[in-house]
This record gives C-alpha cells, structure tokens and sequence, in this order.
C-alpha cells in the first residue's frame, strides 16, 4: 500500500496535527510504519524462530486434525439440558436483563449507578441517570470496576500464617479477638483504614472506639483527596466541605488542579464543565496553572506550564493582584508569567461572583487557602462555590501509628505495604519485639497480606450491603447484585463481628442505619421509604443543604503562609517530583484490571507501563530519551524508571504515577511498571530529586504511535470570537472533494432507505468531550473486547473498537522550518513542542454510507443493513483484512491470536503458544480440546470466571475475525424487538425519542460529559438530526465521499485576547491554513 | 522401456482411488446435505414422560400457560415445576411418573430435560418478536400438540430462517391465533390459501412488518 496519504500537492509541507514525539522525527521507519495497514509486526508470526516453512507444516497437520474434528462434531449430537427452575421465581423473565440500583464508593463519595444482571450475573455498569443533576455518567473507574468482581485472582479463602483455613475458625478468631480487647479496653489495638463516606461505617467505628476506649483509629489513604474538605475546614472555621459548580462558572482558574481527570469525582466536574461550555456566547473559560500536562491542561482556554512548587507563588501573584482591584499595573517589561497572572487576575475580577479559582489535590494546604481567598474576594462564595456541612471521621495522628498497634493492628482495605512504604514499610519491622497479630480484610492477595498474620477475603462491592454518600452529601444504598463468589466479607460485617455485635449481617447494619431503633412512626411507611431508598438507588433531597460561613483567614494567609519566596525554583540538579494519581491504576487498586492496565492513558497514551514524564528541555540537559531507564534518587531513596518526554511538561519537573510496580497483585498486574511509593513520603511534591542513566532502556507500548492522520483537518477548532463570525468555518476546511461521477452501481442503501423505519447516526461535540476514556472502558464491557497484553499492543493490536485520538498541535511561528522536515532525531527535542495545545477525538467505526471496506470484501461479511449500520457478519469473515486496508479511519480491529482463549500468564511474553505444545491444568490442550471445543487455553478458574463476565447479547469473537464498532447493534436490536412486541398487531414499531424508546450507545450512556449523542437520523425533530443541523458539523476525511454517519461538531476555544499567549485562531487552524491557505478566501473564490 | 513397471498398477490405483473418493462424496452428501444434520427429527427421551398432544392438544392448554416468557423474553422457558403442580396436586398427585416433578417443586432441584430446538449461538433468535407479531409456534415447531415426545420437525438452516422472512406475507397469521396451531384460515385448502395471502399482505402493511434480510437482524 503505498498511496501517497498527503492531500497537499509539497511533501515537505507535510503534516499539521502530529502525535508524537517520533512522529515528528518523521524518521524513515515511521513514514514505512505509516504506510502499512497495520504497525510493524502486527502481521507477522510471533517471534518464535517460527519460519513459514515450518508454519505451513504445523498448519496442515493441525488442518488435518480438524478435519477429523469437523466430522467428528457433524456426526455427535451433544446433548444438552435445560434446567428450569423448581420453583418459579415471581417477576423474573428469564432471558431478560434486570437493573438494580447501586453505589460505588470511592474516597470522598460515591458514584450512583444502575446495574445490569443477566441470570444473576452483574455484567454492565451505568450510572444512576434518575440521581439529581446526572446525565447517567460514570468514570473509568466504575465502568472497569466490574472486571474486578471477575479476577480470578481476587482472595478466595481465608487464611492464618499462609495456610487457607475455613470460614468458622476465621470467624471464630474473630470472636476471641472481640472478647480479648473487651476485657482489657483495647489496650494496643489498632485500626487501619481507607477514607469512606459510609455512614454505617462510621457508626460502626463510633460503636468500636466507644467499646474499646484504648484502641486508636487511623484513617489513611495513599492517594489523599480530602485535601479539599480540610483546607476548606480550615479557612471557613467549620466543618465544610467544598462543591464547585463549574457549570456557572464563567471563568475557571485552575491551581495545579485537574479536576477533569485525576481529582476525585472527576465525572461530575466533567459534567458540569461540559454544561458550561457551550460553544457559543457565554461559554465559560479556563485558566490552567499547572507543571503536568492533564486533562484540565488538555481542555484549557489558557495553559501556564510552571513547576507545581512555584503554583502557590503563581497564586499569590494573581490574589495579590485580584486583592488590590487591578490596581497595579504590570509594568511592560515583566515577564511572560506577570503577565499570564495579572491579565487571568483581571478577567477573574471581571467576572467577579462568576469566576471560581480551584487548587489541586497534590498542592499544599497553603495554596487551597490561598484559592478560598479568591473566591470569598470574587464572591464566588455562594455561586461557583459552595459550602456543605460536613464532618470528618475521627482519625488518629499517624504519627502516633508505630506506637499504637503493640497488640493487633486490624487493616481494612487499602494495601499499605505496598503504597506507604515510609508508614508501614515493613509492617513486621515496626512491630518487631512486640508479638503484634496483624489482621486483614482485603481483596487481594497482596503486598500487605503476605505481611499479615490472618487474612479475610473482602466482598466487592456489587456483592456488598452497604452505604454511602456522594460529593454533595446525597445518601446512597450499595445493594448486591449477587451473593459473594468466594464467601467473601464486607467491611460492615467484619468489623461488627470485631465489635462484638450480634447482628452481622450487613443489609440489616444499613437497615439499623437508615432506621435507627429509636425511630418512631409508621412501619409500613418506613418499609415503603427504605424499598423507595433502594429502588431509585438515592434518598431524595438528603443532600444538606450550602450554608453560609464566615471566611477567617485572608490576613494571615496572604502576608505569611504563602511566601513566593520560600519555593526554590527547580533545575537540572534540583529536579522536582510530581507523585501524581493515575488515570488508570488510580492508588495501584485496579493494577490487576486487565481493561484499565491496556487503556491508553488519556494524555500519554500509553499502556501497560507508567514512565518518567520529562519536558523536552529537561530530557536535553539530563542526556536522556524515550525509554532510557533512570534511577531517581529523592531523599537517599531511589527507584528506576524510563523516560517519557511529554510535550507541555514544565521543565525540571518528573511526572510519576503512583499505582505501578505491583509485586504480588496478580497474572495481569504484577510486575507492570516501576513503583514510584518507593520513594514517596506523603507529599505529592517534592524537590531536591536527582537522576542517573543507568544505559539501560525499555520498550514502552504506547498507542499514540498508531494510525496518525497525516496532514488532513481531523480535528477543527477556531476561537469564539471567530466562531461567531464564521460559524460554519468546520465546512469550510472541507478538503477537495473528487468530483462525483454518475456511478454504474447505485449504492443499494439508497433504495434500502425508503422503506427502512429508522436511520441510525451519530454526532460527537468535541467541545464537550475532555478525553477521559470512560467511553473506551464502556465499550469494552458491554461488547465483550478482549484484552491482549503489553507485547501485542506494541505491535498495534489492540482491539478496542473505540479509541481517543489525541493530537498535539504548535505555534507555527515557532517551528523552526529549517530543521521542521528532516529525518533527524534531534528534531523530537524541537524548541516547538514546550508549549503545545492538544486536542481530543474519539474515534470509532463512522459507518460510512459508501463504505469503503464493503467493497473490498471478497466474502460479503460486512455489508449495510437498510438502516444504515455497516455490519460485520463474523461467521463469514475469513480474515483477508482488506476492509481494514482499505479503511481510512483505521477502526477495524483484528483477533489475531484468539485472545478471549489467551491465559492470563500469557499476557506478557512475546510468545504465544498453541494448542500443540501447550498444555493446561496439566492435561494437552489438544486433548481437552477434543473433548469440549469450547474449553480454551485458560485454566479452570480464570475460564469459568471469564465466561461469567461476558455480555450475552454480543458474539465472543475468535481468532481470525474482523470486527469493529456496531453502534451498540445488540441494544438497537433490542430496542426493536421490545417496540414490536410490544406493537403486536398494530403499526406503533418505530423507536421516537418523544417515546424515550431509542436505545443509547454504551460510549453515550457511560459520557459524563454528553458528549456523544446517538438516534434517529431520519427523524429531524431528533437530538442528533438537531446537532447534525448546527453549523459546526463536520465530516471526518468527508472529502473522500465516505458519507459517514458519524460527525462531529468542531471545537471553540475561548481565550482571552489580552493574554500574552493568545492567538486568533488556534494553533491547529494556523497549521492547516499554512499548509492549504485560508479556506475563507477560497470560499469566496468559489473553490471550497 | 517408455512406462516403468509401476504404471502396471496405474489402472487399478485409479480405480479403487475415484471409489474412495466417490464413497467419501456420497458419505459426505448423506450426512451433511440432509435435513438430518440440521437435528430435523431428533426426538430424544425426556425424564419425565409429558405429553404435549394430551396437555396442548386434548386438554387445550395454551402453549404460553407454561412457556410464559414466550411474549416478553428471547427464550421460551420451559416451565418451573411449580408451574406443574399447579394441577397436579390435585390431578394424578400421586403417580409415580410424576415424581421427579413433585421433587422439583418440593426440594427446587431443576428437572435436565433435554433441549431440542437449538439454533446456533451467533444467531439471536427472538421469541417475543415472533409470536407478538403473527408468526405462530407451529411454523417452526410443527404440531407439538399432536407430539407425545416432542420432535425436532423443521430443519432450522439459515435459508428455512430467510424463506419466511423473504415473505413474511405468506406466514404472517392473526396475533390471537399464533398458538392455535392447528388454526387455519379455511378447510378449503385452496380458499385458505387465498385467504393468506390477501389478509397476509394487509397484516403486513398495517403492521409495518419489515422483510428484514439484513444480517443485523439475527447476528450481532
């Protein structure tokens, strides 16, 4: 294949968008790796020593066997049972899903969701759309969450020294435990938890620190967000906690926060952003002052790269300035950062009650002060901001820890072996001396189990009884959505039992909760009100109400805690460390969540593996490059990792995400990454780092490498300002159309058309999406997508049928056209990289109405259906791949080595072996193969549990099939078959939005930001046929006559035309009209 | 010597080689190109000897008194064993051949029947869809109350599938006669057929009935 992919007549006025740094050294083995249907090696045999001598002779035997096989099958006729029920359940349809209302807790909240069970089997998460304000979306984290109910490496049995014992004597321990430090008052006992908003924990604690006066609570999580609450504590005097309403913010200014992807909640500010932001008049505008590049950073109007020690200073220029009313002027020969501050100061004052400064959770107290202060000054207090009652849970000073547990020491959740090192490094260490039992309610098997002296197996918590509440206060039920796989406890039940309790049966602990015994009323009433609570899955208006505090504390704060001074700024031999939660991993919980690990992370794009994020100057200085593997060493402690040179990374900084190097979290998660609490003290920043090569390097298997659009306007931007003026200015970048000639085959959808009851499309805004992911994680669970481990991503097979593209783009101006072009390495250390805007595009199967990979199916196995989805018939592919050759978004996606049958273990080699030469639970493959065709390479647990998580409705591909995004096809199906029945004889069977009946994607649904928006073409009162109809819409590569249903809705930038950083156009509309001219003069020469 | 003495043989290799051939051409047709092999008459022994042609047909039970998933779900569930004892606690409640049933419902161990009609997993065949909209149970099922055992009568290939949905007109039946399986428009079976396709084609249009030949209508 060797089309030339550039529409510009000059090769050397190349490409416009790239994604990488080796994209940009545009080296000869990445122009060859470009011009191929799949990347490098993704085509070829593994690398075994296999030749294709050798391969074809393996193949006719193993064809040969088959054949024996085929006729063996065509002749037997197994028989199978069907086993219906003794006693017919009442309200169960079998076959149909059932929704049950539920919660995931996370540390400040929860997130409300609405469960799928099919045959009692959790198999999709959703959101609780009926919560108030929720469109219905979640984040990565719950969508993932569900693969984690089916690790078949989650602790399965309860054990004393190593060795498993039963359930009674566990819980007979229990007992004994109870009685013991009730008699001595829990003198030397201590607790070690994870924050929770349960208020039937927090009872539950209250009961045991009552019990047991002596014995000591502490409360710690790895990655802290209660940052937000304690500094909001602090400033306003009393216990509050701080929603941001970033809907209603008008401008947004952003300290070191990324409340778009690493801040908890990150869904519910994705919505609210969303909402706001509007492309339009009265779109809100961000500020971003930050040292990462992050979402928030990716998604800013405005972006200052500075170190995340020198934010508070940052800060305390634009308060002081904000404080004197923009009274002092900058004079004109500040630097580029006063003059960053002082105009974002002016356009905060501008706004005055409508702005809203927020500080991230990695900075300290002092900066979080520091943003309350602007906000009361801004009278942002009440509006963008407001304040909530609440109380923390007690927790003991961990300074006290080592001291306190001389007895037992109790760990609920969490994995502090692993992430606080510096607290528990060694937990037998500390506690060496004194015979301290150690016991531990976890979900795996992990670091800190192999410390422990007895371990219980804690329940999921779609297994779970339980409560919680969410950022706003909101009271929420956890309700199982089956009973415990592996007998695992909960963490009400278990500490129940330690308190002595009678009752330990967690759903009747939420009951007591919910209705204290000393409640009076009406029984019946009450009962309705708890099936209520449990039903919609959230108590009505329990939300408290915002209340009005007095701010105590500007004087001080600006004259003495913040010191602009007291930050040194960081260099070569003073490198500052920025430990950060990761988009993935988050504290290091979901490291054996084989989804989350081969997500591509949303800015880095890269997989399985976390790096050593370098700005481009700092790479220079420090000698280092992709993939060379560094020791950091940070307070005499070192650790060794790659590096990853990020665009947009403040110099001297190094990004480190927590939550990687696992040893014991299992056959997907152990070993991926290097672990970066290592050398972690509880400060997410930290200076005085120093670093070393070592020589050595690592392969790292990053996405972004992958199908890169040369030089075409995939993604389209302009300013506000210049979107009101021209709004139809995404048209207008339309490439060349190829004249259309009358063609000899009418396409046979046209006809299909008028007759068919629906037309189905799709419309994505890029100015709502962020780029967060939680739709590629979506689409992984509800459409069975396997994952196919770190070596074949590298070799660009990774099956996501969904992807986020993310495209940097540069000043022109800045480039340096002399060595723009040339293949030279040197060229990735390009000056024009620092300061970069980035774009986001989720990129999907557009089921283009002349589909080019129909036509060049020699097997008709994709092919229109008459509502217009381009479908994949699996039984007919045979796997020539020349749809995907002939692809031009490139969303096709090839099982080339059957992973859904690929052991976990396997995950990681370069090798793959194959039912010959590998045997399973110790028996040859190919026999137990022979004896059940559907068993796979996997062994016995993993296999019954993977076959568990499956989504019924959707094939479970195999090898040598090509597939690709349906539009969710089973959920329109659904929705069809649901309308017709419900018709019968009569005509009603077309699906109406005015109905509520058409279906929604699983990427839409799972959107916080609603971004994608799914339906009926052909109807034009229709939300999609609405914003099809916007002026904005556009067609991806829709110069090739592709005709793709799927548009998007080109992005608006609002930046503000003071900032010394503005441009009238953004970078990416500079690029391509440096390459193409303009396409407005064009436009009226008549030639667009 | 032009043919080296090998070639002596030649004639009969050929000959016992073309009957192999032949014979695995012949074995193969016999077992794959029959109705045979789409499981049309399989007819196996059930655990408890229930008989459709006395439930369905003597007595005149609906098909969906048991099968009541039939309206609502893709499946067609075969019925608890409390849905049995409805009648027989009091009818037959002590025959011995009824007590594995009587078992089911008392301890709720599920009765393996065995299944018969099976379409392949890739295809989504939907019950509800089906009955709801004119298509009786007999038009792929045949007359189970005339069964004792019940029998795989329709081979269920993929173009049996695509004749009806080919011509949806020509099987579409009124939506309260889908499980009268002996139902028919007319006796006269020349007037029945008439009958069928003028109030097929109306059934057909009032309904919005679509002739769905797309794969997505039964593979996803």
């Amino acid at each position: 294949m060797k089309n030339n992919l550039n529409n510009s007549s000059s090769p050397a006025a190349g490409r416009r968008y790239w994604r990488s740094l080796d994209e940009l050294a545009d080296t000869p083995e990445f122009k060859d790796w470009l011009h191929r249907e799949f990347p490098v090696g993704a085509s070829e045999m593994v690398e075994d020593g296999t030749s294709r001598r050798h391969f074809l002779k393996i193949m006719s035997a193993s064809f040969a066997f088959a054949g024996v096989a085929v006729l063996g099958s065509g002749c037997r006729r197994p028989e199978e049972k069907l086993e219906p029920f003794g006693q017919q359940p009442e309200n169960y349809t079998f076959g149909e899903a059932q929704y049950f209302a539920t919660a995931m807790p996370t540390r400040t909240g929860a997130i409300p969701l609405v469960v799928k069970s099919y045959e009692g089997r959790p198999i999709k998460v959703e959101g609780n759309a009926l919560f108030p304000g929720s469109n219905g979306g979640t984040d990565r984290y719950a969508q993932a969450s569900i693969l984690d109910l089916y690790d078949p490496d989650r602790a399965r049995r309860f054990t004393h020294d190593g060795k498993t014992i039963s359930r009674e004597d566990a819980l007979s321990f229990l007992d004994t435990l109870s009685k013991k430090f009730a008699a001595n008052s829990g003198e030397g006992l201590a607790f070690l938890a994870e924050s929770s908003t349960s208020p039937s924990r927090a009872r539950l604690q209250k009961i045991i620190v009552d019990k047991f006066p002596k014995s000591q609570w502490f409360t710690y999580d790895a990655i802290d967000s209660g940052i937000h609450q304690r500094a909001a504590t602090q400033a306003f005097g009393s216990g509050v906690r701080p929603v941001f309403h970033f809907d209603k913010a008008k401008v947004i200014l952003s300290l070191d926060c990324d409340f778009l992807g690493g801040e908890d909640d990150a869904h519910n500010h994705i919505r609210k952003f969303a909402a706001g932001r509007k492309a339009g008049e009265g779109m809100s505008r961000l500020y971003a002052v930050e040292s990462l590049f992050t979402l928030t950073g990716a998604n800013a109007d405005h972006r200052l790269r500075v170190a995340a020690s020198m934010v508070g200073k940052i800060a305390a220029f634009i308060s002081t300035w904000a404080a004197s009313r923009g009274a002092e002027v900058p004079a004109p020969n500040r630097d580029f950062e006063s003059q960053w501050a002082f105009n974002c100061a002016n356009d905060l004052l501008k706004f005055g009650k409508d702005a809203l400064v927020v500080a991230g959770q990695r900075q300290p107290i002092e900066v979080h002060l520091l943003a309350h202060a602007m906000n009361v000054a801004l009278g942002a207090i009440g509006n963008t901001v407001t304040l909530i009652p609440a109380t923390e849970n007690p927790s003991a000073d961990l300074k006290n820890f080592e001291a306190s547990a001389r007895n037992a020491l109790i760990i609920l959740g969490g994995n502090p072996t692993y992430n606080s090192p510096f607290l528990l490094g060694g937990l037998k260490e500390i506690t060496k001396g004194v015979a301290t039992t150690i016991v531990r309610l976890g979900y795996y098997e992990d670091e800190t189990a192999e410390q422990s002296d007895w371990n219980f197996p804690a329940a999921h918590y779609l297994e779970s009884w339980g409560d919680a509440a969410t950022s706003d206060g909101t009271l929420v039920p956890i309700q199982p959505l089956i009973q415990p796989l592996f007998g695992g406890m909960t963490e009400l039940e278990f500490l129940a039992r330690i308190a002595g309790w009678i009752e330990t049966n967690p759903h009747e602990i939420v009951r007591e909760t919910f209705f204290p015994p000393a409640i009076s009323g009406n029984l019946l009433e009450l009962e309705e009100s708890w099936k209520k609570f449990l039903f919609n899955g959230f108590l009505m208006d329990s939300a408290p109400r915002p209340i009005n505090v007095q701010f105590e504390a500007i004087p001080p704060m600006l004259d003495s805690r913040i010191q602009p001074a007291k930050s040194v700024t960081p260099s070569a031999q003073n490198l500052e460390i920025i430990f950060y939660r990761d988009a993935k991993m988050d504290d290091g919980r979901f490291a054996n969540n084989g989804w989350m690990q081969e997500l591509p992370d949303p800015v880095t794009k890269m997989t399985w593996d976390n790096a050593v994020l370098v700005s481009r100057k700092t790479a220079r200085e420090l000698g280092v490059a992709n993939g060379d593997i560094v020791e950091i060493t940070l307070n005499g402690r070192s650790v060794k990792g790659p590096i990853w040179t990020q665009p947009g990374m403040a110099d001297y900084s190094l990004g480190l995400a927590l939550g990687y190097g696992r040893e014991r979290a299992g056959r997907v998660g152990t070993g991926v990454g290097f672990n970066a609490y290592k050398i972690f003290s509880g400060k997410y920043i930290e200076t005085g780092a120093t670093i070393r090569k070592t020589g050595e390097t690592h392969v790292i298997a990053c996405t972004q490498h992958h199908w890169a659009m040369e030089g075409r306007p995939a993604v389209r931007e302009a300013n506000l300002a210049e979107f009101i003026k021209l709004p139809n200015f995404a048209e207008e970048m339309h490439g060349k159309e190829a004249q259309p000639i009358k063609s000899l085959y009418p396409n046979p959808l046209d006809e299909a058309k008028k007759t068919a009851l629906h037309q189905w499309g799709m419309s994505i805004d890029l100015n709502a999406c962020v780029g967060c992911g939680t739709c590629v994680i979506a689409c992984q669970s509800e459409n069975n997508i396997p994952i196919v481990g770190k070596d074949q991503v590298s070799r660009g097979r990774e099956m996501h049928w969904m992807r986020i593209d993310r495209y940097f783009t540069a000043d022109p101006a800045k480039e340096n056209p002399a060595d723009k072009f040339k293949a030279d390495e040197d060229q990735q250390f390009a000056e024009w990289i620092d300061d970069v805007q980035a774009v986001n595009q989720p990129m999907m199967c557009q089921m283009c109405e002349a589909a080019p990979c129909e036509s060049v199916c020699p097997v008709n196995a994709t092919v229109h259906d008459q509502e217009g989805l381009n479908v994949m018939a699996y039984n007919r592919c045979i796997g020539t791949r020349y749809c995907s050759n002939n692809c031009p978004y490139k969303v096709r996606r090839f099982n080339y080595l059957d992973f859904n049958k690929r052991p976990l273990t396997e995950l990681k080699g370069t090798f793959y072996s194959t039912t010959l030469t590998h045997k399973t639970d110790g028996e040859w493959d190919l026999l137990r193969w022979w004896k059940d065709p559907n068993s796979g390479m996997r062994s016995e647990d993993e296999w019954d549990l993977i076959k568990l998580s499956k989504n019924p409705d959707v094939t479970v591909r195999m090898r040598g099939v090509m597939e690709k995004c349906t539009y969710c096809t089973q959920r329109i199906e659904h929705a069809k078959i649901s309308q017709k029945a419900k018709a019968g004889g009569s005509d009603n069977v077309r699906l109406t939005e005015a109905a509520g009946t058409i279906p929604k994607t699983a990427c839409q649904q799972a959107c916080p930001a609603g971004a994608i928006v799914f339906g009926d073409i052909s109807d034009p009162t229709s939300a999609v046929s609405k914003l099809k109809s916007l002026p904005q819409n556009y067609s991806v590569l829709g110069d090739l006559l592709t005709k793709p249903r799927t548009t998007y809705l080109a992005r608006v930038r609002n930046p503000n035309p003071l900032m010394p950083d503005y441009r009238e156009w953004p970078h990416s509309f500079e690029e391509y009209e440096q390459l193409n001219g303009n396409p407005f003069e064009h436009a009226k020469k008549g030639n667009g | 010597m032009i043919f080296p003495k090998w070639t002596n043989w030649l004639p009969l290799t050929l000959v016992v080689g073309a009957a192999l051939a032949g014979g695995a051409v012949v074995t193969g047709v016999a077992v794959y190109c029959t109705p045979k092999y789409t499981r049309a008459g399989y007819q196996p022994v059930q655990p408890v000897p229930f008989s459709h042609k006395i439930h369905a047909g003597q007595l005149g039970v609906d098909c969906r008194y048991c099968h009541n998933s039939v309206e609502k779900s893709w499946f067609a569930n075969l019925p608890g064993a409390s849905t049995c004892m409805n009648c027989h606690n009091q009818i037959l409640k002590d025959d011995s051949r009824l007590a594995i049933v009587r078992d089911s419902a008392t301890n709720n161990t599920p009765i393996p029947w065995v299944q018969v009609h099976k379409v392949p997993d890739y295809v989504y065949f939907n019950h509800s869809v089906h009955v709801r909209r004119g298509m009786s149970c007999g038009k792929c099922h045949g007359r189970i109350d005339q069964m004792d055992e019940v029998r795989h009568a329709k081979s269920f290939s993929m173009s049996f599938c695509l004749d009806c949905h080919r011509n949806p007109a020509a099987n579409i039946r009124p939506v309260d006669k889908v499980t009268d399986l002996g139902w028919q428009w007319s006796t006269n079976a020349v007037e029945a057929e008439k009958m069928q396709e003028v109030n097929g084609k109306k059934f057909v249009h009032d309904w919005k009935v679509e002739s769905l030949q797309s794969c997505s209508a039964c593979h996803r």
